[in-house]
């Protein structure tokens, strides 16, 4: 008897003594994009300036109490945004053009092709070099996500929304800082639409 | 007797390890003393902090506090974006997550943004390095509490407005 309280005092010390020493080395946890490590790490290698946004999901629903719920606009992306599962955005800038190659693009379309991905949009501007990707993950007929990928002569970004969102929801999220190029998103599908119906454009 | 004498030695045997984990010194001070350390640099705290993040706190309606300043002057060293980042995951400790980085190969350009949960609060932790100035700043804010004291003001501001279109 004695000696099994003497071993419950002994595990309670233990604990009470090694629970802040397991913890202190732990580290800050960065859960990222869900891309393969070395096609970020290739690309972070190449550019000149590299700025990444990771919003996971409780992240966003704190960014959600700074938008007011009176004002329609701000309560609709109020709504969208506490839905969504992650924002994660990357963008790599350049020095020069040809710093990365379509090899390097093509990689990252490779990372979301087939399975529940669908490709929604496909713009190649010839003349200026740009083009856009659009990707949405439909699961039982619902958009579940969607993958955005711009690419210019000297920028790279890459943005993945995990969620229910829709593409005329981009715009909504234009509200969260650092994401306002969403809202160009539209105007690059409309343009978009404009070309495929002349019959122009790929 | 014996058992007692044992716990003692036990006590001590752990005690060591943890005196010395908590001596290397986490959080905002801890990132503060390594980045001196490592980049030969000295951080300016700013004085009174404990009073202005109570002034804070009561001026905000329990909105903001827990503020954190420490300012570099003259910060000469060439910083890798790789390992300021690492210092910084690794000094504040567990359960902050990187939210925002923004990273520059040339010059002096790198912010660093981590979150961390705190019950309703949120804290914050930034680092800012804009040539030869390097700002680090932790702050714990409620954003229910902190939203209502933005819309307040932003009434406020949209009231002098109405009131100045209306004496034009």
């Amino acid at each position: 008897m004695k000696n099994s309280i003497v071993a419950v005092l002994l595990a309670g010390v233990a604990v009470v003594l090694m629970g802040p020493a397991l913890a202190v080395p732990a580290l800050a946890q960065t859960s990222g994009l869900p891309l393969p490590t070395a096609v970020e790490k290739q690309l972070e290698a190449k550019a000149s300036n590299v700025t990444e946004v990771t919003l996971d999901k409780t992240m966003l629903g704190f960014a959600s109490k700074f938008l007011d719920k009176k004002d329609s606009d701000q309560a609709n992306a109020k709504q969208l945004i506490n839905g969504l599962d992650g924002i994660y955005v990357r963008d790599y800038e350049f020095d020069k053009e040809g710093q990365y190659s379509m090899e390097d693009v093509d990689n990252l379309r490779k990372q979301f092709a087939g399975g529940d991905w669908v490709p929604m949009v496909h713009v190649n501007e010839k003349k200026s070099g740009e083009s856009t990707d659009i990707l949405a993950k439909m699961v039982n007929g619902e958009s579940r996500g969607m993958f955005i990928l711009s690419a210019e002569p000297k920028e790279l970004t890459i943005v993945l929304i995990l969620g229910p969102i829709k593409m005329d929801q981009l715009g909504e999220l234009g509200g969260l800082g650092g994401l306002g190029a969403l809202g160009d998103i539209n105007k690059t599908v409309k343009k978009a639409d404009k070309t495929a119906a002349k019959g122009g454009g790929e | 007797m014996k058992a007692l004498a044992g716990i003692a030695i036990c006590a001590i045997v752990l005690m060591v390890p943890v005196a010395v984990l908590a001596g290397s010194g986490n959080g905002f001070d801890g990132v503060v003393t390594t980045l001196e350390h490592r980049y030969h640099a000295h951080a300016t705290r700013i004085p009174f902090m404990g009073l202005i993040s109570l002034v804070a706190h009561k001026a905000s309606s329990g909105g903001v506090c827990g503020l954190h300043v420490a300012e570099f002057d003259e910060f000469t060293a060439q910083v890798d974006g790789d390992e300021l980042n690492s210092i910084v995951e690794e000094k504040l400790g567990a359960g902050w997550q990187r939210m925002i980085r923004e990273t520059s190969r040339h010059g002096n350009e790198q912010t660093l943004i981590f979150s961390r949960p705190e019950g309703q609060r949120m804290g914050l932790f930034i680092l800012d390095l804009d040539g030869h100035e390097m700002d680090v700043v932790q702050i714990s804010v409620d954003p229910d509490h902190l939203n209502q004291t933005i819309h307040k003001y932003n009434h406020q501001d949209g009231d002098a407005d109405r009131s100045d279109d209306d004496s034009d």
